[in-house]
């Protein structure tokens, strides 16, 4: 059974809800003995960070939604999610809509993001959120840190949209930085970190986006594999992306990563068609790593 | 008690004779294999992303993007290779490169730079008794670690005593004349045109090793999402001219 505390967050307690939000989110998921399946046993929280209960899902994992109660994230926010997978145990990380990053107030702060997420020895990780939506004006900052001890695995995708399309926002926002650092037994496999300010480079250049607006990148690992093992499965996942390759509208390529994963990485005109693809790709990876499919979330099944 | 090394890369630089060396090492016959290499711009011409009106567009951002990130890498480099060889530290020497093909999603591009890196500092060891390439090349080879060529490339620069500002711009020009290089022989671009293109870069190599100066290893970013998709994407090409 979860050992769930919530702590209050002092910038909740002030005045005004516009002030400065620290709040967390400490997660730890653990193999139990008796069946062998995940439990969420220790969740501690602070507002609007949240999670209600983890549920069991029929492959002996445990599935959490984690919610943002305050519908967004405001400028000045500083958020950290931890999150531990104890040996053997295996969870599932979804979210219950996309997360809105808000225009930054007068005082210019950034909202940041901590997430920092360690996987023990043949545990298993799959973290699939809806989309990073910043809106006109908004300045966000995520620094994400993976830990995989041996045999751990990871499934990590995230999806950055150029903000709010359906108000004819594209790119408006002030800045967005995201930096991931993933190592594995040790070794850093993966370095991500991109900076972007929108009005002071051109996003639709060659180099970068070129006519896409959506970019997607998604890591499959699994740590102790051998390197042979991820060249067949880099070309397994090309053939599952090709039908979702569009030019123009959709691109998907497949790359071993220096060890012990693949990168996935997406570029998407709209966002219609990404999690679809997503989940594809996500199946047809656990089923070539793991022989079993997913548990989809719903929103994508 | 200054270290032989670090006293002949003195005497080398006096007269002239540095920036003659660097010259030699910036040459575009070297590393020997690059013109095997499109880093991706093989698919980006193939699949029409990438024509001749382009390219100077591309080249800029690619040195402010892809190319910033090995500035400040070949920058690092030259810091570890400008040291007395009892102070070099081979652990930072090999963090350092696996670090930067951390920053490499494109298994391809990856090992691309992984050859060069390794030929270049094959071809420097080869030219003189220089102990810090030697020990940072054997520490590579025992732990069968890759070698990038912006890191080879600043070490040898650092070992071999030359300014690092120079340095990091001879790197981006070396890089920028086998990109360019290249694109001549995946579209109709000819020499006039590289040479002209080329010439034009070199402002925006001198701010990019400037701005090098300015980052770290662990803070530089970059976003080149295209251009990574077009070196993972390289190994589907059903005829390729290059290996990358």
């Amino acid at each position: 059974m979860a050992h769930t505390q919530e702590l209050v967050s002092p910038a909740r307690t002030g005045a005004s809800l516009a002030a400065r939000i620290d709040a967390s989110l400490f997660l730890v998921f653990e193999r139990r003995e008796t069946d062998g399946a995940t439990v969420l046993s220790e969740a501690a929280q602070s507002p609007p960070l949240r999670v209600i209960r983890a549920f069991p899902t029929e492959d002996q994992s445990a599935l959490v939604h984690l919610h943002n109660v305050s519908g967004g994230v405001l400028g000045g926010d500083r958020l950290a999610l931890s999150v531990r997978v104890g040996a053997g145990a295996s969870a599932q990380l979804t979210t219950t809509g996309a997360t809105r990053v808000y225009r930054s107030r007068s005082d210019n702060l950034s909202a940041i993001q901590i997430n920092d997420i360690v996987v023990d020895e043949n545990g298993l990780l799959e973290y699939v959120p809806d989309a990073l939506i910043p809106f006109a004006g908004a300045r966000f900052q995520q620094r994400t840190r993976i830990q995989l001890s041996s045999g751990a695995g990871l499934f990590w995708w995230e999806i950055l949209a150029p903000g709010r399309e359906a108000r004819g926002e594209c790119f408006a926002y002030d800045r967005v930085g995201l930096r991931t650092e993933i190592r594995a037994d040790g070794r850093v496999i993966d370095f991500e970190n991109v900076d972007l300010e929108p009005a002071k480079i051109s996003m639709g250049a060659i180099a970068r986006l070129g006519v896409y607006r959506y970019w997607i990148t998604f890591y499959v690992c699994r740590a102790g594999v051998e390197s042979s093992k991820w060249l067949a499965a880099e070309a397994h996942m090309r053939e599952t992306a090709a039908p979702w390759c569009k030019p123009g509208e959709m691109l998907w390529s497949v790359s071993a990563l220096p060890a012990y994963g693949l990168a996935i990485r997406g570029l998407a005109l709209s966002g219609r068609e990404i999690l679809p693809a997503l989940q594809a790709l996500w199946s047809s990876a656990k089923a070539f790593l793991y022989g079993r499919a997913p548990i989809l979330p719903r929103k994508v099944q | 008690m200054a270290h032989p090394n670090a006293r002949s890369a003195k005497e080398l630089a006096a007269g002239g004779l540095a920036e003659l060396q660097l010259l030699h090492l910036a040459d575009s016959a070297l590393p020997i294999g690059s013109l095997a290499h499109s880093f991706g711009l093989e698919t980006l011409v193939s699949e029409e992303l990438l024509d001749v009106a382009r390219l100077p567009e591309f080249f800029e951002v690619y040195l402010r993007e892809a190319g910033l990130v090995e500035a400040v890498f070949c920058r690092e480099a030259w810091r570890i290779g400008n040291t007395a060889c009892e102070a070099f530290s081979p652990a930072s020497w090999l963090e350092l490169n696996e670090k930067l093909g951390a920053r490499k999603p494109s298994r391809e591009s990856r090992a691309a730079s992984g050859a060069l890196g390794q030929h270049f500092m094959m071809a420097v060891r080869n030219l003189g008794d220089f102990l810090v390439i030697a020990e940072a090349f054997d520490a590579s080879q025992s732990s069968r670690s890759m070698v990038h060529h912006s890191a080879a490339f600043g070490l040898s620069g650092g070992a071999l005593g030359f300014a690092p500002d120079s340095v990091v711009s001879a790197f981006l020009h070396q890089s920028l004349a086998g990109l360019i290089s290249a694109c001549q022989r995946l579209m109709p671009f000819g020499q006039r045109e590289a040479t002209r293109l080329l010439w034009r870069l070199k402002g925006t190599m001198v701010e990019t090793s400037e701005k090098s100066a300015l980052c770290t290893v662990d803070d530089v970013a970059s976003f080149t999402p295209l251009l990574d998709w077009g070196a993972m994407e390289h190994p589907a090409l059903a005829t390729r001219l290059f290996i990358s």
